[in-house]
């Protein structure tokens, strides 16, 4: 089944004469894991936020799970989409626990099941010890957990993450991968992540696509296999 | 310090710098000291019926118009705010500095052109009568009560929270509101668990602002007839002669001061984390229909009330009194004010750069200097002229020998006659406005400039004139505007300090508000509010560079 289907975006700043992305279709099966590769500025982090409803695009569709979400009329709000992001700064609330932080996301369900759904993500990504503790508190390998546990909590459709390698040691990168794949396997999840790292695209997506500055426009990566399609 | 460093600090930072910030943060300091020593003299007679009879509703009055203008502004403010940094509604462009503008009026000004709008004879009464045959029951728009002084501060103050929260929601909050967004939460769900209490520090650094107006004012509250301490020592002084007794009430609002000062440090404590800066700016959400109406005539009402209606007032009462008005005694009166302000305005840029220049190495001492030239901004200008005028008339007395030497006469009041006073008032109470605009034109360059011209051969002062002045000359001038513009609305400071026959644009505003000349007042008013709209206008010139 097809999660994410996008057809001839294009997305421009206020102001700006070149357009970020122009005329983009792309489409993700369920279950896959996109790596999407560029140098900074070339609208990588730019296509997350189109997708997650955060930008409005100028022209083009995007569909999530077979719901329009962003066409010639319809727009669907951020909160109304149902997918997930991990930022690349995390972003957890630091005014709030882990606990918090996670039951943040959980207010659609009812009363009786928010806090087991959160120790069932804790125990997902091994963070079982740390619920009362405060973001400022943790490591920055614990803080990407909590980000990852608390955008897979409401059980999105779709699962954005943005540079979610950046803000780590290198010497921990490799170790946090394979568990990052262990989890998003586990929890059957589609994903899409932004990296500038090769090695991240290899060791844990199916397949890639390359945003390019130069070119103004994406590309494929070379000797991956892709269903990447182009209308230009 | 024990003196292995004291000796450390005179041979690797003294110099001709630091002894120029340690004058300016004696002079600053002086007066201060001065007032907080009169707890300890034996008080007199007065002083006892004052604190039987008095100081209680004084106190009382104070903390209830500190409690209530807190409050409201902080909820103007922020709702405000967050309206303006998330949403896009009709005029929004417009309301985000508009909406900065009530600030430009003083609130003695605001204070007197209402309460002679609502009045018998004022427009709105007068309209009601003719045109609608309705007589309205007075007592509804009665404003010279403790209600009346609350709305006045929170229509005419609420900017400052507004300021420093859209400042911090525009720039700094977007991945947390974006991440609520996208866990589900909607609009007001976020604006109570996530901007209320990230904004937190924000508000309290506004609300700390309003606070310290309110507890420094005069205009407002002796115009309304509200006692305050404020008041209380202004009555003293001038009612009773009683120089002692003002002092002693001077040193009792420093006391309930320094409170705040620690209520402020409690409720910016708590959770200690640094909030992410590396977002980017907020995306606005495009209201429509209902929704955006809505928020609409919130804006609009509030700009209405705060600068609208009272500047289209004072427009209408100055064709009444222009010819009389508008002569060589008011270009006196405006030569005075602008020279004063000059002069002050001069002094204070001086020394803050000295001092600023100083504090930047942060070598020992520099963070007491640094708290030291700001201290004056939390004590309110009364307090600070009292000290002043007994250090003055002090000295007076220290240098009568002098005096009679240089044949003046026997013991005469020469430097607390002087307009001397009145400038180093204006100094210390607002050292601290020009002093933040150069450290934050030296934050932004860093050392790295200095240290590069230090390593070339130049010393501290050749690199300071050949490096440092070309670099923060765009944060001089805006410390220049912003603090000759506080200069020339300050009223209670000038009222103690001015010199016999010796008025500006806020004193004569003053006065001729209290002898019931109001349409009189409306020139010399709009006076002031053009001047300080001019600082509004540089606020938003930084506001827009630091954008870019």
């Amino acid at each position: 089944m097809n999660i994410l289907t996008i057809q001839n975006l294009t997305f421009s700043f206020p102001k700006a004469r070149v357009p970020v992305i122009e005329n983009f279709s792309f489409r993700v099966d369920e279950g896959e894991i996109v790596g999407i590769l560029g140098q900074s500025g070339s609208g990588k982090s730019t296509l997350l936020r189109l997708i997650s409803g955060l930008e409005i695009p100028r022209s083009g569709r995007i569909e999530i799970a077979g719901t329009e979400s962003a066409g010639e009329k319809t727009f669907v709000q951020p909160e109304d989409r149902g997918v997930g992001m991990v930022f690349q700064d995390y972003a957890l609330f630091p005014h709030m626990s882990v606990k918090d932080n996670l039951l943040f996301g959980l207010s659609r369900l009812p009363r009786k099941e928010r806090y087991p759904r959160v120790r069932e993500m804790l125990e997902l990504v091994q963070m079982t010890d740390y619920e009362k503790r405060y973001p400022h508190e943790l490591s920055g390998g614990q803080q990407q957990r909590i980000a990852l546990a608390r955008a897979l909590a409401p059980k999105p459709k779709l699962l954005l993450m943005d540079e979610p390698f950046s803000n780590l040691d290198a010497n921990l990168k490799g170790s946090i991968r394979d568990e990052l794949l262990m989890i998003l396997k586990k929890a059957n999840m589609t994903c899409i992540m932004v990296t500038h790292d090769k090695e991240d695209v290899e060791a844990i997506c199916g397949r890639s696509i390359v945003f390019g500055k130069a070119e103004g426009r994406p590309s494929e990566a070379p000797g991956k296999e892709s269903k990447l399609t182009f209308v230009r | 310090m024990n003196t292995e460093s004291v000796k450390h600090f005179f041979r690797k930072d003294f110099n001709g710098w630091w002894l120029v910030s340690l004058i300016g943060a004696a002079i600053i300091l002086l007066p201060i000291l001065f007032i907080f020593f009169s707890i300890f003299q034996e008080p007199n007679e007065n002083w006892f019926q004052i604190r039987e009879y008095l100081l209680k509703t004084y106190a009382a009055n104070s903390i209830i118009l500190v409690v209530l203008t807190g409050l409201f502004t902080a909820i103007l403010g922020v709702s405000l705010a967050w309206l303006v940094a998330a949403y896009d509604f009709p005029l929004r462009r417009f309301f985000s500095w508009g909406l900065i503008l009530p600030l430009a009026i003083p609130p003695y000004i605001a204070a007197y052109t209402y309460r002679t709008m609502l009045s018998y004879t004022g427009v709105v009464q007068v309209t009601l009568r003719n045109k609608f045959d309705y007589q309205i029951n007075p007592e509804w728009l009665s404003i010279s009560s403790l209600r009346g002084a609350v709305f006045i501060f929170t229509i005419f103050l609420f900017p400052y929270v507004y300021i420093i929260c859209r400042a911090f929601l525009e720039n700094q909050s977007s991945s947390f509101l974006e991440n609520a967004r996208l866990l589900g939460r909607k609009p007001f769900s976020i604006f109570v668990r996530i901007v209320l209490p990230l904004s937190r520090p924000a508000i309290v650094a506004g609300a700390v602002l309003v606070i310290y107006e309110v507890l420094s004012d005069y205009g407002v509250t002796s115009y309304f007839g509200i006692h305050t301490i404020t008041t209380a020592i202004f009555q003293t002084w001038f009612g009773m002669y009683d120089a002692d007794s003002a002092m002693r009430l001077a040193a009792w609002l420093m006391v309930i001061i320094v409170g705040l000062f620690f209520i402020e440090k409690l409720l910016r404590q708590g959770r200690r984390y640094n909030i992410s800066s590396k977002s980017r700016p907020l995306v606005r959400k495009k209201l429509k229909g209902l929704q955006a109406a809505a928020v609409f005539s919130y804006c609009s009402a509030i700009f209405l009330l705060g600068f609208f209606i009272p500047v289209v007032q004072l427009l209408a009462w100055t064709r009444l009194t222009f010819a009389e008005v508008w002569n060589d005694t008011f270009f006196t009166l405006l030569n005075q004010t602008v020279f004063v302000g000059m002069i002050s305005t001069v002094l204070i840029l001086l020394f803050a750069v000295i001092i600023a220049n100083v504090t930047r190495s942060h070598s020992n001492g520099a963070y007491v200097l640094s708290k030291l030239a700001t201290a004056g901004y939390s004590i309110p200008g009364a307090i600070i002229a009292i000290g002043i005028l007994a250090l003055f008339i002090e000295l007076d007395s220290l240098l009568a020998p002098f005096y009679a030497y240089m044949g003046w006469g026997k013991a005469p009041l020469i430097l607390s006659l002087s307009l001397a006073m009145l400038v180093i008032g204006y100094t210390i109470r607002f050292m601290a406005t020009g002093y933040n605009a150069v450290e934050i034109g030296f934050e932004k360059i860093g050392p790295k400039y200095t240290e590069a011209s230090r390593m070339l051969g130049f010393g501290v002062t050749k690199t300071f004139f050949k490096v440092d002045l070309p670099l923060i000359k765009g944060a001089l001038f805006s410390g220049f505007i912003l603090t000759f513009v506080e200069i020339i609305k300050e009223l209670p400071l000038a009222l103690l300090l001015r010199p016999f026959n010796f008025d500006t644009l806020a004193t004569k505003t003053y006065q001729y508000a209290k002898d019931e000349m109001i349409h009189e007042a409306a020139i010399p008013s709009l006076m002031i509010i053009l001047i300080s709209v001019l600082s509004v206008a540089v606020f938003q010139m930084i506001d827009k560079k630091v954008k870019k």
